[in-house]
């Protein structure tokens, strides 16, 4: 499980740059899905990988999964030589993905979001049409199946703004 | 004239990705009050949802195997 609140907060608090997406996207547009983790797409540049290292640090990240004694460093450089992260944190499990299925690079997933404001802040976060896109391309059958309800949230939230 | 998003999805028009959802089963009625919400009240509403969960979770692992029955 992951701590919404403070871990938007650490990543706000150091500026990192970076998008919501998968099952708190979803849940953000109005979905009834339960997720338990929070999925953000991160920008890579090195300044940004810096800032994710630092606000990340005091919450012990280590990658989900794998035994807790399994020798990891966490740091910019373990961020420059990855691109997709599965970790558990202090605060809970966060995925960092440097790319998204059917979309692209960072710049590509920013340009597919919208801002909503959340705890203070303009957060970016993928759009629905964007979302379907992302599903639809990743192909598993969990992310098949959430498109029946993305579509409907699609048809009424934009019908409601013509 | 324009229905509202409480009408399209409590009287989905046939063909309509509101019916299609329907059909699959998911509960629209969920999704009406979903969207009254501000996107943080929503967050905070899964928060809730997480904790509950996990806490179930938690009791079942607690009390074994059996418990599950």
């Amino acid at each position: 499980m992951i701590e919404l609140e403070p871990t938007l907060r650490l990543l706000f608090g150091q500026q990192v740059e970076f998008v919501i997406i998968g099952g708190f996207a979803m849940n953000l547009h109005g979905s009834a899905h339960v997720t338990f983790d929070l999925d953000v797409c991160y920008e890579r540049s090195r300044a940004n990988l810096k800032r994710i290292a630092a606000a990340l640090a005091p919450y012990h990240p280590r990658p989900r999964g794998f035994p807790e004694d399994l020798p990891f460093i966490w740091d910019e450089q373990t961020l420059q030589h990855g691109t997709n992260f599965t970790l558990i944190t202090d605060f809970g499990d966060i995925d960092l993905l440097g790319e998204v299925s059917g979309l692209g690079n960072y710049e590509a997933v920013l340009a597919a979001s919208i801002v909503m404001p959340l705890y203070g802040f303009d957060c970016r976060v993928l759009s629905l049409d964007a979302l379907i896109i992302a599903k639809r391309a990743a192909g598993r059958v969990k992310d098949l199946m959430a498109l029946p309800e993305l579509e409907a949230l699609r048809e009424v939230t934009q019908k409601s703004e013509d | 004239m324009s229905r509202t998003i409480e009408d399209q999805l409590l009287n989905p028009q046939p063909g309509s990705a509101a019916a299609r959802a329907r059909d699959f089963g998911i509960d629209l009625t969920l999704l009406i009050r979903r969207l009254e919400l501000t996107p943080e009240q929503r967050a905070n509403e899964l928060q809730r949802t997480m904790r509950s969960l996990a806490q179930a979770r938690l009791s079942l692992q607690k009390k074994g195997p059996d418990s599950r029955a």
